[in-house]
């Protein structure tokens, strides 16, 4: 700065720096603001993840991490009325092993599971980078720079991509001519659900579907080598952390046939000594009903979700040493997610444990 | 490094806070190494072209100086210097498109070799000192903020505001900073969201006439948004610096005669010309013989405007060809040059006609000369964009047949969705009214800068966030370069 100020132009610059500083606060609150109501909200979107900030520290037993088959599948209103298991869906569409990485690390800051569910649906995926400009979006949920960075680095090729996803160009020109008075609520409401929802996304519909004829044997075809190699350092970062870990495989007709690619990934997962449950083995019986449990080609709807997740909750409380949380003050979040939720789909039952397939 | 890239606005905030960090005294050295760094993130080739420039034009207005005393040797150096800056600016601008080659040219280079070769002629005619320092040389023809698209600053103008340090005023650091804005909201939100538009309306084939006349209506308002839009960006940034640079736009849509029009379109380049070559040229020695020979056919007012009329013929040739090696560059320089010695040589019987008339030059007047500046640009615009003068004369066919009114919304979808052309409706108007306001109370960002921060801050942050929404800018999106940088 000049050597020579007089106090009067001191005093000018002064408050002309103080100034500019406050400017660039509020423009950074707008954006901030503005950015909240065009990011893509609920399903493929950032709320699970930024609704796990919301939730008590250390309060989620059950973390289960993968894709939209994970979020629709695993129902964690069931998993807590009937066994008092406080699980929580980290979970957004089509999210590779890669988005589930960083997303793991940044949940397990503020959260100290006793298991972590991995969904396995993404073995299946055949590419080297996220593509979809949506599913890179999901990443935005995760608050920290280094996280956030890392996942969207993660998903493209080049760093003058990773650069635009980082400033969020792409929010700022797909969403304005869809927005809605919710979109400008703060913080997000979460599809209407608030708070206390745990990252469970209903879907209504009922698409038949013929049980798939065909016998889950052990052929294993190797994965994506990007998602094995994101895998392979998810399982390092549940050893790392002392926490146990289980693949869970949800049920998926359409994909069934593909099962030697869960087939590869399990066989690795056991070089970290973790198992799973395949949930989607046709010889699997726990009542699933494929002409009336499905919602489309891949995902459960309400009743299939029930029907799988009293399954996982009777299978994971006799694997694991989980609490039940029932009646637990710390965990009426759960209770009146569970209450709003079975308000709201009061007919529906779940299609019978152990009932054999037609 | 696109001046629209989030790599330049780091580097101009970095340029900003070096600037005023380090002592008066420094600060043009703040200056030549950011340009250096942009010329050389420009690609060798700019860098490389700006150095050769600059030293050929800091020596050779050494030279120049030295010889004021002996004209002819002077006028022959001179010759050779500009034969060597221009000359080469040419060979590289035209030879590789009529060779069908794609070379890598030198960003802004008709821009800074315009400059260096205007420093070297007023040297010359002892209107401006030879400068000893080449670094000074190096600076104001390598200034980076004039390299994307001017303006052409006279040494003049610029050598000594680059020359010294400037101290931080925050009015103009505020109101450089609100030019800056209303740039990138004039280019990203208004030029390149047109870009999409006037593409989807001049390409297809299959639109009625007037909706291709509607593309020609809103290319032009693109190119002026695009044009002015990167204008008000170096401006602005300059302006932060505390360095005024020239105007090169001030609302040509408000000419009311085609002579006001080109005084107020990239004024830069026609201020160069008519100082370089028309004057010299209206005013020469053959200037003065042609109106002697003329005056026996024609009238003496006429004969006497004819060198003028006929240097303005030339310059518009020129400023025809500079924009590009093409024949609709000779079509659209000779239309325009054809209309304004028409206008110089017809003047009296407009005149003599005005009286007789009792046409008012005011008035009722207005909007009707208005309306005849406007579409007389609007007609030189099927020739500014289209491959060639056949394609021109097909598009203007094409704006004035099929007048076909029926399904007229379905077609208007097609092109774009509503909110979009709501969106483009919504900042043109902004645009004109923003104009409208400047022309009667005179730069608003002066204004607004004056202004409380209770009126100034929201208009501010209104513009950047409308900037960072609507904008077109990103992988993705169909952002185009700003169109005067392949000048």
């Amino acid at each position: 700065m000049n050597q020579n100020m007089s106090p009067g132009r001191g005093r000018l610059l002064l408050a002309f720096w103080l100034r500019t500083a406050i400017f660039l606060v509020l423009l950074a609150a707008a954006m901030f603001y503005t950015l909240h109501v065009l990011s893509p909200k609920y399903d493929y979107g950032m709320c699970s993840m930024d609704n796990l900030y919301r939730q008590p520290d250390n309060s989620v037993d059950v973390l289960v991490v993968g894709t939209s088959v994970a979020y629709a599948g695993v129902n964690t209103n069931v998993l807590y009325e009937e066994y008092g298991i406080a699980s929580y869906n980290l979970c957004s569409a089509e999210q590779p092993f890669w988005i589930s990485y960083y997303a793991l690390r940044e949940a397990l800051k503020t959260q100290t599971p006793r298991l972590i569910l991995l969904d396995t649906k993404p073995a299946l995926y055949d590419r080297d980078y996220t593509s979809s400009g949506r599913i890179i979006m999901s990443t935005y949920g995760i608050r920290s720079l280094e996280n956030r960075i890392g996942a969207i680095r993660a998903c493209v090729e080049s760093d003058a991509e990773a650069l635009e996803y980082l400033l969020m160009f792409p929010v700022l020109h797909s969403k304005y001519d869809s927005v809605t008075a919710e979109d400008f609520i703060y913080p997000l409401t979460n599809g209407g659900r608030g708070q206390d929802w745990k990252g469970y996304i209903e879907e209504d519909a009922v698409e038949f579907h013929r049980k798939p004829s065909f016998t889950w044997n052990s052929v294993r075809q190797n994965l994506n080598a990007r998602e094995e190699e994101y895998a392979r350092k998810i399982f390092a970062l549940a050893q790392e952390e002392n926490i146990p870990m289980m693949l869970i495989t949800l049920p998926n007709p359409d994909y069934a046939s593909e099962h030697m690619y869960v087939n590869a990934l399990y066989s690795i997962a056991a070089e970290y000594g973790i198992t799973g449950i395949n949930y989607n083995d046709p010889s699997l019986h726990y009542g699933l009903r494929y002409s009336t449990d499905f919602a489309d080609w891949q995902h459960l709807n309400v009743k299939g979700s029930m029907t799988l997740s009293r399954q996982l909750g009777a299978d994971l409380m006799a694997l694991f040493d989980l609490p039940d949380r029932r009646g637990d003050v710390a965990y009426e979040s759960y209770q009146r997610c569970a209450d709003k939720w079975y308000a709201i789909y009061p007919g529906f039952e779940s299609s019978g444990i152990k009932e054999v397939e037609p | 490094m696109s001046i629209l890239s989030f790599e330049f606005l780091c580097f101009l905030a970095a340029v900003f806070l070096a600037y005023y960090a380090v002592p008066l005294r420094l600060r043009p050295w703040v200056l030549l190494i950011a340009s250096a760094v942009f010329a050389a993130l420009a690609g060798w080739q700019t860098a490389a072209h700006i150095a050769c420039v600059s030293m050929i034009t800091w020596g050779g207005a050494l030279e120049l100086a030295a010889l004021r005393g002996k004209p002819r040797t002077g006028r022959l150096l001179l010759a050779l210097l500009l034969t060597a800056d221009l000359g080469t600016m040419c060979f590289l601008k035209y030879y590789p498109s009529l060779m069908g080659l794609n070379w890598i040219l030198p960003l802004g280079m008709s821009y800074f070799t315009f400059q260096s070769a205007g420093y070297m002629i007023d040297v010359f005619r002892g209107k401006a000192k030879a400068e000893k320092n080449p670094l000074r040389t190096l600076l104001f023809v390598g200034y980076f903020l004039q390299l994307p698209q001017g303006p052409i600053s006279s040494w003049q103008e610029l050598a000594g505001q680059l020359s010294v340090g400037h101290r931080l005023e925050p009015v103009n650091a505020v109101s450089g900073f609100t030019l800056m804005a209303w740039g990138y909201f004039k280019k990203l939100v208004i030029a390149d969201r047109l870009a999409v538009t006037t593409q989807a309306l001049l390409t297809s084939e299959s639109l009625p006439g007037w909706f291709v006349l509607g593309g020609v209506i809103l290319y032009t308002i693109r190119l002026y948004a695009d044009f002015s839009g990167g204008m008000d960006i170096v401006r602005g940034y300059s302006c932060m610096l505390g360095i005024t640079l020239p105007e090169n736009f001030r609302r040509p849509f408000f000419s009311v005669s085609v002579a006001e029009y080109w005084r107020r379109w990239h004024i830069s380049l026609g201020a160069w010309f008519r100082k370089y070559v028309l004057y010299p040229m209206s005013l020469s020695r053959g200037g003065a013989a042609l109106s002697k020979f003329a005056g026996r056919f024609l009238g003496k007012k006429t004969a006497r405007s004819l060198p003028s009329a006929l240097a303005t013929l030339t310059v518009f040739l020129l400023i025809g060809i500079w924009h590009m090696a093409s024949w609709n560059a000779v079509v659209f320089g000779a239309y325009w040059g054809v209309l304004m010695a028409a206008s110089i040589l017809l003047e009296p019987c407009f005149k003599r006609m005005s009286t007789a008339l009792h046409l008012p030059r005011k008035g009722w007047m207005t909007p009707l000369r208005w309306l005849r500046t406007m579409l007389l640009v609007l007609l030189s615009q099927f020739f500014a964009f289209t491959p060639g003068p056949q394609a021109g004369w097909a598009l203007l066919r094409a704006a004035f047949s099929d007048w076909e009114l029926t399904g007229f919304a379905e077609r208007w979808l097609t092109v774009m969705p509503t909110l979009e052309w709501v969106i483009v409706g919504a900042a043109i108007a902004i645009l004109l009214l923003a104009d409208a306001l400047t022309e009667r109370r005179g730069d608003l960002h002066v204004r607004l800068a004056k202004r409380s921060i209770l009126i100034r801050w929201p208009v501010l942050l209104l513009i950047i966030i409308a900037t960072l929404v609507f904008g077109c800018y990103g992988s993705g999106v169909d952002s185009s370069a700003f169109v005067y940088t392949q000048f």
